[in-house]
């Protein structure tokens, strides 16, 4: 190599090489099977606390039930979790954060609609200030229950990981690009108009 | 300080501003007209009733009169701090206008000024900053709390339509 220039690099034909090296990762190794597995046991909810079920929230992740043992620990930042768990009502205003926290988190995510509010209003089914969650982002698991008992949330986590590992949602969305079920979501687009400063 | 003594301290410093002084279920309500209420705040704020606890509004369709109140407190004066007065002003329905507040009570009114405006279209003259806390613009201009915004009701037995009294 002496002699040479040191900025070439030789990688022959480049869409030979990502075939390959593809084939390999998903055909030998099954990498998307680890990517399932390690989706699965790394579901951060973010803090989104908007209603009372977050009493509930709070209690799932108490020593008693301790929700920490699925691999799912509340954390701060949307920018570093892959999970929302919508707890209880979403009013208009709201659902414009709803909707930013939704898109700043990276691929693969994953949403939890907790409590009668979340699936079809609830208590305030008649008010003129709330929308329903659904129209807003792509929801995985719905959790009736006004609000739901710890056991219920730590069930739609082990719900969402046993439907990550059967569909393998996680590694079709990350590395082919697509999700299986994705054709049955269509949240709107234009939430963040209803609320102009 | 009893509620005598205090509505007697509170009509002698309000003078001829007061139509109305009376008792309403533990607090003092004072009625003012329109175009007192900011002399009327600053002599309920000369004897120490030094902040708002809440604005509001009540609407009354058939007397077509919105009702505005604000319950002035004290923090400065101890035998004034279990004791609410309600400074209440008239306007009509069709245009409900009001000196804003925020000269005399500054800190306290301005939000709750903003909730007044955004559910009853009550609209104060000379607030800063008039815009919906709450809600969003095109509700805002629903006037929701009004009493002739009906929202929809599920009735009880499935296809009779649920009825107001």
């Amino acid at each position: 190599m002496a002699g040479e220039p040191i900025d070439k690099v030789y990688v022959g034909n480049i869409n030979v090489s990502a075939r390959r090296a593809r084939d390999l990762l998903l055909g030998k190794l099954k990498l998307g099977e680890v990517v399932d597995w390690a989706t699965t046991f790394s579901l951060w909810p973010v803090h989104l606390l908007t209603s009372c079920c977050g009493a509930e929230f709070a209690a799932t992740w108490s020593p008693r039930f301790d929700a920490e043992q699925y691999g799912a620990l509340p954390w701060i930042s949307p920018r570093q979790t892959n999970f929302i768990i919508i707890e209880g009502t979403i009013t208009r205003k709201m659902a414009c954060a709803l909707r930013i926290t939704y898109e700043q988190m990276p691929l693969p995510k994953f949403v939890i609609a907790m409590g009668a509010c979340a699936l079809d209003g609830g208590l305030f089914y008649n008010s003129y200030n709330i929308v329903k969650p659904w129209e807003v982002v792509p929801i995985d698991v719905y959790i009736p229950g006004c609000p739901p008992p710890p056991e219920g949330l730590a069930r739609a986590i082990l719900q969402i990981r046993k439907s990550i590992r059967e569909k393998k949602l996680a590694s079709k969305w990350l590395i082919e690009g697509w999700r299986p079920d994705k054709k049955y979501v269509t949240p709107k687009d234009d939430v963040c108009k209803w609320w102009r400063p | 300080m009893s509620l005598e003594s205090l509505a007697e301290e509170v009509k002698k410093v309000l003078g001829g501003f007061a139509k109305e002084v009376a008792w309403r279920k533990g607090y003092l309500e004072v009625l003012v007209e329109t175009a007192n209420v900011v002399e009327a705040a600053e002599k309920l704020k000369s004897i120490g009733l030094d902040h708002v606890k809440s604005v509001t509004a009540v609407d009354y369709p058939k007397e077509s009169k919105i009702r505005v109140t604000y319950h002035a407190s004290s923090y400065s004066r101890e035998d004034l701090m279990g004791v609410i007065v309600g400074l209440s002003v008239d306007l009509p329905r069709d245009n409900p206008e009001m000196p804003s507040l925020i000269s005399v009570w500054d800190g306290s009114v301005e939000f709750q000024e903003r909730e007044v405006y955004e559910f009853f279209g009550v609209s104060f003259k000379g607030h800063p900053d008039l815009r919906p806390l709450l809600l969003i613009q095109e509700l805002a201009e629903k006037k929701v709390l009004r009493k002739d915004f009906i929202v929809k009701e599920e009735s009880i037995y499935e296809g009779v339509p649920f009825k107001y009294d």
